[in-house]
């Protein structure tokens, strides 16, 4: 895991100067996007005048006809520019952070974990109509084979008119690794929703999740206030979850702050930490140059390169070894 | 009539549920107390095989590495009831974690890949231990409680079940070994 002050000294003797191209980029993109916001608005007067006083329509037609047309025609040229400057970024920005948390990994910008992967971590049950991820990182850290990447999956889903909604179920990090235990079994840890708004009530509603196993109750105050547990094993639970491990998850949990998803299946770890917004991409309105900004996507990366050494996942038992 | 029926109906359903929920904890308690002595029976084959190896270097220990073995010959015997194999097994636990510490002086001792690899697999197994310790003490509060609570204990009470002691767990023992420690 890399410190801030490193991540200074790069940033400043190194990283600094390469972004200025970068940084004319994202300048010349503003520009341009402003200007054809200007013709845009100028455009739509027009096609309104047009349409109201040479072609008749109503005022109200007019107007939503004509900034419609200017709104989806920025959208498009607001849309190409940004996937350029966005690969752009991942390249000079991302990539290069990550390596100097940790030369060793392997980044690809547009893989994302897998579907099989996703599908046997169990953490989402629901169908999914969509599946995109991108920033796929991979490698060995402390000697744990881990993967990581940005998922979104989505359902399709129709309100009572009719109308097509996509609804997330996840958004966010995944993140998979070799565990440090053998086990056959399935865990899973889930952000107690239920317990915590509902009570006593809300114990009663979990235990009646079948889909998920049988309702865990474990002998850590804390830890059972943040998350419910699942699973088919009791003692196998309990051997993955053990006292000083519910502690890691806890301070894990504290630190990232986000609605965090466990399981552990087949020797495996699997970890949902869910967003509500997109991660690596680039802010276009936020300059390269503030040192503030590179420093989010920094603590960001250091922080899931640091979850193995946060769980000691590298302290392996003789039949992992 | 029909009224007698569903109230009668109602109460058979509310009497299948409770004793059935009775009847699943006490499976429960006695599932995983199946599962312990399952962990507890890996450590008892791993026995003769570290003593076998710490015979050879700790001379001094002798003592030790007999009572060792005649706790394992008296707890793999039949004829213990629960209590008197939780006592034997705590016996061998202390009486094993101090052995371990004295490994310590024996350098020789710890250079031995086969004795690492024995000291490894039993610190494994006693995670397994703990764990299904946990396990068993939770099923035995769920039980208890059950056992305590209406309505369940009014049922509780003609079917004659009778509350279980849960297993004392020390302070070092909930507290999981350092493996950093271990492994050094």
């Amino acid at each position: 895991m890399a410190t801030l002050s490193s991540l200074l000294e790069y940033y400043y003797e190194t990283m600094q100067e390469a972004l200025f191209p970068l940084e004319e980029e994202r300048k010349r993109i503003v520009k341009k996007l402003q200007t054809v916001a200007l013709f845009m608005s100028i455009g739509a007067v027009v096609f309104f005048t047009v349409l109201h006083q040479h072609m008749h329509f109503a005022p109200l037609q007019a107007g939503l006809l004509s900034a419609m047309s200017g709104f989806l025609i920025f959208m498009f040229v607001y849309r190409h520019e940004k996937a350029g400057f966005t690969a752009l970024f991942k390249d000079q920005v991302i990539e290069k952070l990550l390596y100097q948390i940790d030369a060793s990994l392997s980044y690809r910008k547009e893989s994302a974990i897998d579907e099989e992967a996703y599908r046997k971590s169990e953490l989402f049950l629901e169908d999914y109509d969509r599946f995109e991820g991108s920033d796929l990182v991979s490698g060995s850290i402390a000697k744990v084979e881990v993967r990581f990447s940005f998922l979104h999956t989505q359902q399709k889903e129709r309100d009572s008119k009719g109308r097509e909604r996509w609804e997330t179920i996840f958004q966010g990090l995944f993140f998979c690794a070799d565990f440090n235990k053998a086990f056959k079994g399935k865990t899973v840890v889930l952000p107690d929703t239920a317990e915590r708004t509902l009570g006593v009530l809300g114990t009663w509603v979990q235990r009646m999740n079948v889909a998920r196993g049988s309702l865990m109750k474990l002998d850590h105050a804390e830890f059972e206030k943040i998350f419910v547990v699942y699973g088919d094993d009791p003692i196998e639970s309990r051997y993955i979850l053990s006292h000083s491990f519910m502690e890691k998850i806890v301070l894990l949990q504290r630190k990232i702050n986000r609605p965090i998803y466990l399981s552990f299946v087949a020797s495996r770890i699997y970890i949902a930490i869910a967003y509500t917004k997109s991660l690596f991409e680039p802010i276009l309105t936020r300059s390269l140059l503030e040192f503030s900004y590179i420093k989010e996507y920094f603590q960001l990366l250091n922080t899931v390169v640091g979850i193995v050494e946060e769980l000691k996942l590298n302290e392996k038992l003789w039949s992992k070894r | 009539m029909e009224t007698f029926l569903i109230i009668g109906g109602a109460l058979l359903f509310i009497f299948i549920v409770l004793y059935n929920t009775l009847i699943s904890k006490k499976n429960q308690v006695d599932n995983i107390f199946a599962g312990l002595d399952a962990v507890l029976k890996k450590r008892y084959d791993l026995i003769p095989n570290l003593v076998a190896t710490l015979k050879e270097y700790m001379l001094h220990e002798a003592g030790t590495l007999e009572k060792i073995t005649s706790l394992r010959s008296q707890a793999l015997q039949p004829s213990l009831n629960a209590q008197e194999k939780m006592a034997l097994d705590k016996e061998l636990s202390s009486t094993l974690g101090s052995l371990m510490v004295t490994v310590e002086n024996y350098p020789i001792l710890k250079a031995n890949e086969n004795f690492l690899h024995l000291q490894h697999t039993l610190h494994e197994v006693e995670e397994q231990i703990s764990a299904a310790r946990r396990a068993y003490n939770q099923s035995v509060t769920d039980y208890n409680n059950a056992l305590e609570m209406f309505p369940t204990n009014v049922l509780a009470g003609f079917m004659h079940l009778e509350k279980k002691e849960v297993l004392r767990i020390d302070v070092a023992e909930r507290e999981n070994v350092n493996v950093k420690n271990l492994f050094r």
